[in-house]
């Protein structure tokens, strides 16, 4: 196999590099490749009336809608449109026919914009027209009942009879919706059309994002991708990411993030785009799509399309919002005043400090505002096109001193040659960027510390205690701050080689450094409580450095033999090199506070060795050589087979290189004859597919016994010396983690194309799970290493629809749905070496030292809750717990093994939504649009921690829950995790409502103008007593875990304007 | 196109590197590197000998005695559960925490392995050292191994022995097999005879490493607790070798060895001067950056407040009520080792320091119960404690790193930072608990009665807890030193040191016996049960009779 792929890439490198003789030889062929590229912008709204004849559908391929039907390929329309394709019939008797006329009109879209480029015939008869540019057609008909049909990509048919001529026509056009069958999709090193893919794909663009101040690109789709998963646990924080998990949990340590690939980049960062440069967003959910990116693509691909310049006028185009936010969700815990008049009435015994501060509020942002502008420039030629944008944001989080500063400037460039036969494409992006991360936390020390403790002292000065920390004080006295700067640059050159032959070659450098300072007053309580320096302040500064190289070379191949056999295939080779570096110092022990991080060595600890300082590198290599083969017989039978060979520089010696083939099918049965009579099916697309995918997200050097620092000891001569010794066990054998999975899908579109969606079934297995094992003592070393032992499996069905309910010309109304349901297993933690029978995750926290609430047996489903029963209180308040034999007994009597056949532990509940399932309704009516989205989580538990913690009346020293003295009055015993703290989780949320008004002008300097109001997190339906459960994890191994120390949530309104000119 | 003809040499190559880690194959190339090797270990040490804040060795040897607890208190302590089933000898066979003090010790046995392999296999001259060098640290690790075993089969008796470290995957065929606990004992005696002569004399470059002295020790231990481990006593063994330390034939790290003339010399933070230290974990917060581990256990959440330094702990490990009582009045280990009653800031003596639970903003008072005074209550269990609860640890010293005061009888006087603040070392062994067993032995061989000898050692040794004038109505004589009294001395003398649990097995009362909230468990608890996950790993290890 190997021999093959190196065979195969050799000849690549070969054609690669005689092409320039090729194309020097290939002048005259027209193949327009390049093409799709203008025909990816969905959008109507912005191009619609600067349409240019020559970005029309591109039509080499036969196009399903081609306005004049048939098979045969179209030239391209000229720019100003005759007035009428002569009919043969016409011709044959010309003028003599009295029945003669011409019929003139104008179409328009749904803005009543005048629409360029639109098909026209005459049903049963030869003949037809194409609208010009101010989308007036005239066409000659021969009968006034003759029907004329309007076709337009992206936009529904329509047939009307062409009347006597009396009065020019309007017609008008609406867009044929979210899933328009010749949209483009993106699928990784090409693309094809929605109609020919044969793998689980989702498709998301302009026109369906979200339009609300997205925080990241997967904010844009949340709820428009069945069974990508999204969770924020940081809520609203500006610095905070978010969690995506796409089809359940694949692994245990490795990488479980998605693969991003923006613009061609493997691995792009998605911190670089913005919510106005994305175009369009393509999700490879299964393996036998995903399988063209090997050793990433177990957690999923997600190929982000951005903007790029169209050939015409110049456009700009500005959007901004303005965001605030509000608390909407602070748990009930006793107020000041509630908590000294327990105080008094005896009823609690704690200390009055005497402070009448709202010691949360202190932390909240009030004044919060958070904007965002956009200014994005685009034009071109037909040999040159660009665009640049240039954003700004301050987002400020609901908390003091969390906020982050930044700009984005993105330029894209595209630029065709040797008369189109070369295209060349860079795009350039860089973000800077200002975080403050001093603040956003601290949430639950204020929150649950006495609430008489005071902020300041009655002289002024910061109220400080050695067992707690002033948190108001610290944003006040200290600092922290990244200052960061991203960039990315891509460069990709299209040469069209032969008829159906184009090479490509794709480079990509990514650079993200960062210099972090942080510092602390000497009058700081950080410092003042120092031990080793108290009053000496303290500071740190360091730099990190990451710099990720592509290079990815490909052969693409097209053909069609006999009209009836398509042939798309690509193939290539790919080398991804990326390198980490850093280093950071600190210091204490300054006399003032005249240089904050800026002077490091001023410092005492420095002279007295107790300064740290640290630095580090590491890198790694992954190369793979990959094609992959489509294969379409009459458009109906559709096959793809794919293979990628890879190797990682961090797998073991003796298994360097792996091979990740797929193969998927497709039938669109819509297509048969037996199907034309069924009316309400439009379309109808079965799928079935496999494929093999890979995981080398793991750490460098974790095959082979490294050596590691072991802290400091004595030598001989007295000078304490650092030590080392083995900090990893051998594992020669370490390779990827191997992801198998079938998917069986279906499209289609019903009932008049009112109907769209998309239904999948999948079930995925991954096979030599990487995690630390426990390894046999002696005689190993160390008591883990790092295998490839287990098996990890998910099963489920997906489901996407929209319904197009109401369309007329004033009105419409659509609606979208997103439908999920998962069971996902360790399957086994076992081989023949490594025995493990269970693993624990989700650790509770707190005091107590509670462990980890959740224990996934071999052969079980991940996040299952595993504790004790609880079975009341006795006399005392004391816990009772239900041993296994159903006896109520107290904590001690418990029988806490993991052995099923011994423990008194039971499965008490699971922390993995059932279902996943969203709801957007679209309105427009007239000038006015209304979008509303409502998601949620169904039929699972969380540990409600902050109850645990704070709801027990018997522990003394903190502030309580307002429950504890009803609700849990009765506890008189220390903490314990059991079935009495797990909730239902269940929640529905109307996530975000927008109201949005265009205006129309009459002046063409103004192309659109739309102004937006948005409200987001609004309401939120649920049972579950403890912070936002959008907060707590439901992806991953330990899920259903509330955080103590939740950042706020938050309610947020919005006012956005989107201005072209 | 140059790009790819430039790349093309580098098309397939895959080659992992190491910048800030250091691959095994290229270490041991100077005398520096085979040190930070050869004393990887002892650093290591410092996580299960020492009461770290880990389960190591020292808590299983201590918290299922009669002497130190880790209630619950208020909160914190509940922990699972793990502490009472200590505390009760209901252990399962898949604590977590048991196979935790396996993993950390078996793992510093291994870093003995990996460099005696490392040495055996290189030349001198690759290595940069002489042939001397190279026989006495190899020498010095093998000691240093057979502690480790020492210990292992202290805890877990019946083990398997490894000497070497895989270079590659290791077939399931051939793991270590479990070793009876009498070939465990005869196997670290024959290490330690073969070589102890070959390691050097503990002198100041030796401290805190395995010496000749150590050496003695290790024989010393193994030979007072024979007749509990193998059923064969070896007394005489036991009083040769005690012998060899105190005639100083081992060494001294500060010259000859000998008995401290008091008793904070030894845990205090010069306690690297001490005469009598045998063996210790060393640290030295200025040099090292490394601190010692007890404070996470034995410190209260507002501890610092109380000696000046800037260290609070857990609040985890108590004195069991009624211990404190068993020193009399006059005894001064009572006041320096312990801490009990109110406490006031050193900073300032006419402050209290302040709770922070149950006495949140009120004084804080260390009382000799555990039970839940704030409500009043008189029920005293493992789940009863409160923050205050149990008499504290103040054996040891951290010194105190601001200046402050303290008494000196109905004196206050100031006193200036430490400069040694933190830089106390664990002791493992010490002189005294060498003449302790020789004086047991002297007795066990005399049927369980003292003889002048063995009276003259305990009362060498106890006198230092008392002034001249108080002395002589508490020392002991023949008549007044049995068996009992010498496990009750024991107790007073080496409490925190990690050895109570071996007494009381030796003296018969581990399992038959009662305190506090402890009832009497069965005799198989001598011995801790193999760790489930180390029998499901390895199908040649045995489990321990009676699991």
């Amino acid at each position: 196999m190997k021999n093959i792929l190196l065979r195969i890439s050799g000849f690549l490198c070969l054609v690669l590099l005689s092409s320039p003789q090729l194309f020097a030889k290939i002048k005259s062929e027209k193949i327009n490749f390049n093409r799709y590229y203008f025909q990816q912008d969905t959008t109507k709204k912005q191009d619609t009336t600067k349409k240019v004849p020559v970005a029309k559908p591109a039509d080499t391929v036969k196009a399903p809608v081609n306005p004049l039907g048939g098979a045969r390929p179209v030239t391209t329309p000229a720019p100003v449109p005759t007035t009428g394709t002569p009919a043969p019939s016409a011709t044959a008797a010309p003028a003599a026919s009295a029945g003669q006329k011409t019929i003139t009109g104008t179409v328009v879209d749904e803005k009543k914009i005048g629409l360029p480029g639109v098909g026209i015939k005459i049903q049963g008869k030869t003949g037809g027209s194409v609208t010009q540019e101010n989308g007036k057609f005239s066409i000659n008909v021969t009968s006034p009942t003759d029907v004329l049909v309007f076709s337009y990509i992206g936009y529904q048919s329509k047939s009307l009879p062409a009347g006597n001529g009396a009065t020019p026509l309007t017609v008008s056009l609406v867009p044929s919706g979210a899933q328009n069958l010749s949209d483009v999709v993106v699928v990784g090193y090409g693309t094809l059309k929605t109609k020919e893919v044969t793998s689980s794909v989702a498709h998301v663009d302009t026109a369906q994002f979200r339009q609300s101040g997205a925080r990241n690109p997967l904010d844009l789709v949340q709820g428009k991708v069945a069974g990508l998963n999204l969770t924020r646990t940081s809520g609203s924080n500006p610095n905070s990411g978010v969690n995506v998990q796409l089809r359940g949990a694949v692994t245990v340590t490795g990488s479980s993030s998605p693969l991003f690939v923006i613009d061609g980049i493997p691995g792009g960062n998605p911190d670089l785009l913005q919510q106005d440069d994305i175009l369009s967003v393509d999700v490879l959910k299964d393996g036998s799509g995903a399988a063209i990116y090997g050793t990433s693509a177990n957690a999923g691909v997600i190929l982000i399309t951005t903007k790029k310049g169209k050939p015409g006028a110049p456009q700009f185009n500005y959007s901004t919002y303005f965001r605030k936010e509000y608390i909407q969700n602070r748990l009930d815990f006793l107020t000041t005043d509630e908590f000294r008049q327990k105080i008094t009435s005896g009823a609690l015994d704690a200390q009055d400090y005497g402070g009448n501060d709202d010691l949360y509020g202190s932390l909240v942002n009030k004044d919060n505002l958070s904007q965002n502008h956009n200014l994005s420039l685009s034009g071109g030629t037909n040999n040159t096109n660009y665009r640049a944008s240039l954003n700004y944001r301050d987002l400020q989080g609901i908390g003091l001193e969390n906020g982050r500063k930044e700009y984005t400037v993105r330029l894209n460039v595209n630029q065709k040659g040797f008369n189109d036969k070369l295209n060349i494409q860079m795009n350039l992006a860089s973000n800077f960027n200002n975080a403050n991360t001093l603040g956003g936390s601290g949430w639950e020390e204020e929150l649950v510390k006495n609430p008489t403790k005071r902020i300041y002292n009655e002289n002024g000065t910061f109220y400080f205690d050695n067992q707690s920390t002033n948190q108001y004080a610290r944003l006040q006295q200290e600092r922290s701050k990244r200052q960061q700067q991203t960039s990315s640059a891509d460069i990709k050159a299209d040469i069209d080689l032969a008829k159906g032959l184009k090479g490509s070659v794709f480079g990509s450098v990514q650079r993200d450094s960062y210099t972090d300072g942080a510092w602390a007053s000497i009058f700081s309580e950080r410092s003042v409580e120092d031990a080793d320096y108290p009053g000496g302040g303290y500071a740190s500064k360091g730099n990190f450095l990451s710099q990720a190289f592509a290079f990815e070379p490909t052969l693409q191949y097209n053909t069609i033999i006999k009209e009836k056999h398509s042939i798309s295939a690509v193939a290539g080779y790919s080398y991804r090199y990326n390198v980490e570096e850093g280093q950071s110092a600190s210091n204490r022990g300054f006399i003032n506070d005249q240089f904050h991080e800026d002077n490091l060595t001023t410092g005492i600890a420095l002279t007295d060795g107790r300064a740290t300082a640290t630095s580090f590198k590491n890198d790694n290599t992954l190369i793979a050589f990959f094609g992959r083969i489509n294969y379409a017989f009459d458009n109906k039978y559709l096959l793809q087979l794919i293979l990628r060979h890879e190797g990682s520089s961090r797998f073991g010696i003796n298994n360097k290189w792996g091979d990740f083939p797929a193969v998927s099918a497709g039938w669109n049965i819509s297509d048969e004859n037996f199907m034309k009579n069924i009316k309400w099916v439009n379309y109808l697309k079965l799928r079935v597919g496999y494929g093999v995918t890979g995981n080398s997200g793991f750490s460098n050097n974790a095959s082979r016994v490294v050596l590691g620092g072991g802290g400091r000891y004595i030598y001989p001569d007295g000078a304490y010396r650092e030590t080392y010794g083995p900090t990893t066990n051998v594992n020669p054998d370490l390779k990827w983690e191997t992801k198998r999975e079938l998917n069986i899908g279906a499209d289609f579109t019903l009932f008049n194309s009112k109907l769209k969606g998309a239904v999948d079934v999948f079930d995925r297995t991954t096979k030599d799970l990487l995690d630390q094992y426990t390894t046999p003592q002696p005689p190993y070393v160390l008591a883990n290493i790092y295998a490839n032992v287990g098996t990890i499996s998910s099963k489920g069905i997906e489901l996407a629809l929209s319904y197009e309910a109401i369309k007329t010309k004033d009105l419409t109304f659509s609606m979208d749905f997103t439908g999920s349901t998962l069971s996902n297993k360790l399957v086994s933690y076992s081989n023949d070496i490594f025995d493990v029978k269970y693993k624990t995750f989700g650790g509770i926290g707190g005091s107590g030292a509670l462990g980890d609430a959740i224990t996934t047996y071999e052969g079980a489903p991940l996040g299952e809750f595993w504790g004790k029963r609880f079975a009341g209180f006795d006399a005392a308040g004391k816990w009772l717990f239900y041993n296994r034999n159903g006896v109520a007994v107290h904590n001690d009597q418990i029988n806490y093994s993991k052995d099923p056949n011994l423990t008194d532990l039971a499965r008490i509940g699971n922390a993995i939504p059932k279902y996943y399932a969203s709801f957007t309704a679209n309105l427009a009516y007239k000038n006015w649009d209304f979008r509303m989205f409502v998601r949620g989580k169904f039929d699972y538990q969380i540990l409600n921690t902050t109850a645990l913690s704070y709801g027990n009346p018997s522990i003394k020293g903190s502030n309580y829950l307002r429950s504890a003295f009803d609700k849990y009055s009765q506890i008189n015993d220390t903490y314990q995790y059991s079935d009495y703290y797990l909730e239902d989780g269940t929640n529905l949320k109307i996530d975000e409502i927008t109201i949005g008004y265009s205006f129309k002008f009459k002046t063409k300097l103004i192309r659109n103008l739309r102004v937006y109001a948005t409200g987001q997190n609004l309401v939120t339906l649920t049972g579950y007593t403890g912070n936002d459960p959008d907060f707590v994890l439901d992806s991953g191994l330990g899920p259903g875990v509330d955080n103590r120390n939740a950042y706020p949530s938050t309610r947020s309104f919005l006012f956005g304007l989107n201005l072209g000119f | 196109m140059f790009l790819l003809v430039g790349l093309g040499f580098s098309c397939t190559k895959l080659d992992e590197n190491a910048y800030d880690q250091i691959p095994a194959d290229v270490f041991y190339t100077n005398k520096n590197e085979v040190l930070s090797a050869v004393l990887r270990p002892y650093t290591h040490a410092n996580a299960w000998v020492t009461p770290s804040g880990q389960n190591g060795w020292w808590r299983m040897a201590e918290l299922s005695a009669d002497q130190l607890a880790w209630p619950t208190k208020g909160p914190h302590g509940e922990d699972g559960g793990q502490w009472k089933r200590l505390h009760y000898h209901s252990w399962n066979v898949d604590e977590d925490g048991y196979n935790n003090a396996w993993n950390l010790m078996y793992w510093g046995m291994g870093l003995c392995n990996s460099p005696i392999q490392n040495l055996e296999n290189r030349s001198i001259s690759e290595m940069g050292i002489t042939q001397a060098e190279k026989d006495s640290y190899i020498a010095e690790l093998k000691l240093l191994r057979a502690f480790h075993y020492l210990k292992l089969m202290d805890l877990f008796g019946n083990i398997p022995i490894s000497l070497t470290v895989p270079t590659g995957s290791v077939p399931t065929s051939e793991y270590p097999a479990t070793s009876s606990r009498k070939e465990v004992f005869d196997f670290i005696e024959k290490e330690i005879r073969e070589n102890i002569e070959k390691t050097p004399k503990l002198s100041r470059e030796m401290l805190g490493r395995m010496s000749q002295a150590g050496g003695y020790a290790m024989l010393v231990e193994l030979y007072l607790n024979a007749e509990a481990w193998t059923g064969t006593p070896r007394w005489d063994d036991c009083i040769a070798a005690a012998d060899k330390l105190i005639t100083n034939q081992g060494g001294g790290q500060n010259g000859a060895m000998a008995l401290d003339n008091d008793i904070l010399s030894q845990f205090n933070t010069t306690n690297d001067l001490s005469k009598e230290v045998i063996f210790s974990v060393a640290y030295d917060y200025k040099r090292a950056n490394f601190e010692p581990g007890f404070a996470a256990d034995f410190f209260h959440f507002a501890q610092k407040d109380i000696y000046g330094g800037g260290r609070n702990g857990n609040d985890g490990v108590v004195v069991i009520p009624n211990v404190y009582n068993k020193y009399d009045n006059d005894d001064q280990r009572k006041k320096q080792w312990l801490l009990i009653g109110p406490q006031f800031k050193f900073a300032n003596l006419k402050e209290p320091v302040l709770g922070t639970v149950e006495y949140a903003g009120k004084p804080l008072v260390f009382v000799d119960n555990i039970q839940k005074n704030s409500k009043n209550s008189t029920v005293s269990t493992m789940s009863e404690g409160e923050e205050n609860s149990g008499v504290r640890f103040n054996k040891y010293r951290l010194g105190n790193s601001i200046a402050g005061f303290a008494l000196n009888g109905t004196d206050t006087v100031r006193v200036q930072p430490d400069p040694n603040y933190n830089n106390t070392d664990w002791n493992i062994y010490r002189l005294t608990w060498i003449y302790f067993a020789k004086a047991e032995a002297i007795m066990r061989k005399n049927g369980g009665v003292a003889t002048t000898e063995a009276v003259t050692l305990i009362n060498d040794v106890k006198k230092r807890a008392y002034t001249a004038a108080a002395w002589p109505s508490h020392a002991y004589t023949t008549a007044t030193l049995t068996l009992d009294e010498l496990l009750a001395e024991r107790g007073r003398e080496f409490i925190f040191e990690g050895f109570r649990r071996d007494d009381l097995i030796r003296f018969g009362k581990f399992t038959t016996t009662e305190w506090w909230d402890h009832s009497p468990s069965s005799a198989f608890r001598s011995l801790y049960p193999i760790p489930q996950r180390q029998l499901d790993l390895n199908s040649k290890l045995k489990q321990n009779p009676g699991y």
